[in-house]
């Protein structure tokens, strides 16, 4: 009767501390004032929005979007998120606009937009030396775009023209990838032939990637806008205001100067009077020339090269990795503290008498195994708000971060919870029968006989799943967080070179053999008895 | 005359529908010991796991001292199991130590004596420190005398305390045993050592298929059964 009451008084606890969270949040929400304008980005899209050589997040939209802010004395919060994600940051109010190379073309009635300030094109990069020189030479090959992106639009969208249709179906395969680093790996590997993306990013790569090349042809002429949510026509209209004085004083070239690796300047569009067609024909002999330069340039960089390059780099990453390490190990530890207790409370109410709890602790178990954690995240950060209308996420200070631990230790505590149970369920009757004879209260036994010895048999699929902790907390980037592996894909993207990802997995195997080192001593410590 | 410690009365106890009690009564009287017999199956662990309250009676009565209060009956009796059940992860001073201080509430000191008294009376002097997977297993089988000794118990169960055991170490124990009956402790022990149940008991008692087929002194019962299932138990057990 005890323990069932003890139970129930835990249970209440936690009730009571989401109902808290709720509380806290909607108070947070009324104290705060609208002076933060948040951007949202994918910060592994250069020279929009990325990561500088000292992890800064900088690019052509950021200092735009600083200016806008500076103009009109408001804060600006860049915040990175998940490309896959961004309508729902936009609708759950976790973001106030997409600034981000964002293209207009076959969005315009999914978002509020701001005029082009940019305009862009679809096109096709491929390696120098393939055969495929006109749009017509990709019937039979494969071919990437970025998920979700205008490329893809383009090409299979509902508004796509029928030429892009077909076009999009003489391919014998069309590849979707999550970022466009990986593109150009599989293009650089030989893995696909060819990648439509946005010429900004496609020039780029050919900057750094000397054995690529622009096709002429292109897919499609369009143009970038700043996205604001359905409807949200004041904000864009402060904005549109202040992008239009910038344009006019020459600030938006000024900014776009400092891109010009990128082209940018030509790109510019906000109060010229060219058309999309005139800046793309003119850009078009622009790209031609700048290829042909390229090549006359660079001979082909191998792969050792490329590796040279990385360990040039090797200092600046591990620097950078180190604070996205930080983010990892908070994760980490707090998920353990938090998930390791939780773990018990789950199995008493996996293993109780009372039917209802039970059978509630069973589903509970069975949908954390039973879907991705990742789906889990989403569910955590996007549900309060789709489900019953509360804006936590924009609401309550650091709800990202708490979501992520909210996540991984409702997950974990649910492995936990049934280790422990096979760990209680292993010890013979015989040590219950022998406390209950010596007068040991129920809880008395649990926590003289029962737990010391379940532990100690628990130690090795826990520590398994401790391992697991630690590089499961890589998914932390469905929601932006930015924690370790985020960061060296953002740092791989910017650098166009996979060697972030591969210090990123040296960090993990160190940390994991130092994890498993201490698993084994504490094994050890425990191994007095038998 | 001398009061009865344990008394069962009309004891049934079915799991489902198998009956493996059928109206088993049966009285022990201070300082007497007895020892029960039979073949596997018979029901004889079942009589104890009813008398020391691991199993529900299906019904009958059940009182120590005269006391039927089920949670007031505990601290009259211990028991001592087949294979011991020492708590791993505790030493051998803890084993026997830590019921009496933390459910008994006695004081420390006396306890810890209490304890060297009986691990010197054991033949366990030194082992204080131990660990049971460091011991034999007579040595852990006495361990676990001394612990249920330890809460002083009017009186002791053992459940086929040697049948773990080779028979040296057996023997070990039934010296242990010998002592105790000396020291006047009643005691019901359920065994299958013929030479065992003659030596320490005052009676021995008989169950064949959940009744008590025979009972009585340990030389009436065991040279000269008057029962046919008793007399075929033991010729089985002599060819064995």
């Amino acid at each position: 009767m005890q323990n069932r009451k003890k139970i129930f008084k835990c249970m209440l606890f936690v009730c009571a501390l989401f109902v808290l969270a709720g509380v806290f949040g909607g108070v947070a929400g009324k104290a705060k004032e609208k002076k933060t304008f948040t951007v949202g980005f994918d910060a592994a899209f250069p020279p929009y929005g990325y990561q500088d050589d000292s992890g800064e997040y900088v690019g052509f939209d950021l200092d735009l979007a600083q200016e806008v802010c500076n103009r009109r004395g408001w804060t600006l919060k860049k915040q990175p998120i998940d490309w896959d994600s961004k309508d729902m940051e936009l609708k759950s109010n976790t973001i106030d606009c997409i600034w981000n190379g964002f293209t207009m073309n076959g969005r315009e009635d999914k978002y509020t937009w701001t005029d082009a300030y940019v305009d862009n094109s679809q096109v096709v990069l491929v390696s120098k030396e393939s055969n495929i020189k006109k749009l017509s030479d990709l019937a039979g090959k494969i071919v990437v775009v970025q998920a979700d992106s205008s490329a893809k639009e383009a090409l299979v969208g509902d508004d796509a023209t029928k030429e892009n249709k077909d076009l999009a179906a003489s391919f014998s395969k069309m590849q979707e990838v999550a970022d466009y680093n990986s593109a150009v790996m599989n293009l650089e590997s030989g893995a696909v032939d060819a990648i439509c993306m946005d010429i900004g990013v496609a020039k780029y790569q050919t900057g750094k990637h000397k054995s690529l090349t622009i096709l002429d042809q292109k897919i499609s002429s369009e143009g970038y806008g700043v996205g604001f949510y359905k409807g949200n026509t004041k904000l864009r209209d402060q904005v549109q205001e202040t992008l239009n004085e910038m344009a006019a004083d020459g600030t938006v070239d000024k900014i776009a100067q400092k891109y010009a690796d990128y082209n940018l300047p030509e790109c510019v569009c906000i109060g010229k009077n060219t058309d999309v067609k005139e800046t793309t024909s003119a850009q078009k002999e622009k790209v031609s020339k700048n290829t042909d330069s390229d090549t006359a340039q660079e001979e082909h960089v191998g792969f050792v090269g490329k590796m040279k390059q990385g360990f040039a780099n090797f200092g600046n990453i591990t620097k950078q990795l180190c604070k996205g390490f930080g983010a990892t190990l908070s994760i980490f530890f707090l998920t353990m503290i938090i998930s390791l207790p939780l773990g018990l409370l789950v199995t008493f109410g996996r293993m109780t008498k009372i039917t209802p709890i039970r059978w509630i602790t069973k589903i509970y178990i069975s949908i954390m195994r039973g879907t991705p954690l990742m789906l889990q995240l989403l569910v955590v950060f996007f549900g309060p708000y789709y489900l019953f209308g509360i804006k936590l996420a924009s609401t309550v200070p650091h709800y990202r971060f708490i979501a992520v631990i909210i996540g991984f230790s409702l997950n974990y505590a649910a492995y936990f919870a049934e280790i422990y149970r096979s760990g209680i369920e292993s010890i013979p009757a015989g040590q219950r029968e022998a406390a209950k004879l010596l007068g040991y209260t129920r809880g008395q036994t649990f926590a003289k006989i029962i737990l010391p010895q379940m532990i100690k048999r628990v130690m090795p699929p826990v520590t398994n799943e401790i391992i697991t902790l630690v590089k499961d907390t890589s998914l932390a980037f469905v929601l932006s967080y930015m924690e370790m592996f985020t960061m060296a894909q953002q740092i791989a993207a910017t650098l166009t070179n996979v060697m972030p990802i591969f210090v990123a997995g040296v960090f993990y195997y160190i940390f994991n053999y130092l994890v498993a080192f201490v698993m084994e001593l504490i094994e050890k410590k425990l191994n007095y008895y038998q | 005359m001398s009061i009865s410690v344990l008394e069962m009365k009309n004891v049934r106890k079915s799991f489902g529908s198998l009956e493996v009690l059928k109206d088993i009564s049966l009285n022990v009287k201070e300082g007497e010991v007895v020892s029960i017999l039979g073949p596997s199956g018979s029901g004889k662990s079942t009589l104890l796991r009813c008398a020391t309250q691991l199993e529900t009676m299906t019904s009958g009565n059940l009182s120590y001292m005269g006391e039927t209060d089920p949670k007031k009956m505990m601290p009259y009796y211990g028991l001592v199991f087949q294979n011991f059940n020492l708590f791993p992860h505790y030493s051998v001073m803890k084993n026997i130590t830590d019921a009496p201080i933390h459910t008994q509430k006695r004081n420390k000191e006396e306890v810890y004596q209490q304890a060297e008294a009986l691990l010197k009376k054991l033949g366990l002097e030194g082992k204080e420190n131990a660990y049971p997977c460091q011991l034999s297993g007579g040595q852990q089988q006495r361990v676990a005398i001394a612990r249920a000794l330890a809460m002083k118990p009017k009186m002791l169960f053992f459940d086929e305390p040697t049948s773990a055991l080779d028979p040296e170490l057996t023997a070990e124990i039934l010296k242990v045993l010998l002592q105790l009956a000396k020291d006047k402790m009643t005691m019901v022990i359920v065994t299958h050592e013929i030479d065992f149940a003659r030596h320490v008991s005052d009676r021995v008692v008989f169950i064949d298929g959940g009744v008590i087929v025979e009972e009585g002194k340990p030389e009436d019962v065991i040279d000269h059964p008057s029962n046919e299932r008793t007399q075929n138990f033991l010729k089985k057990l002599q060819r064995g």
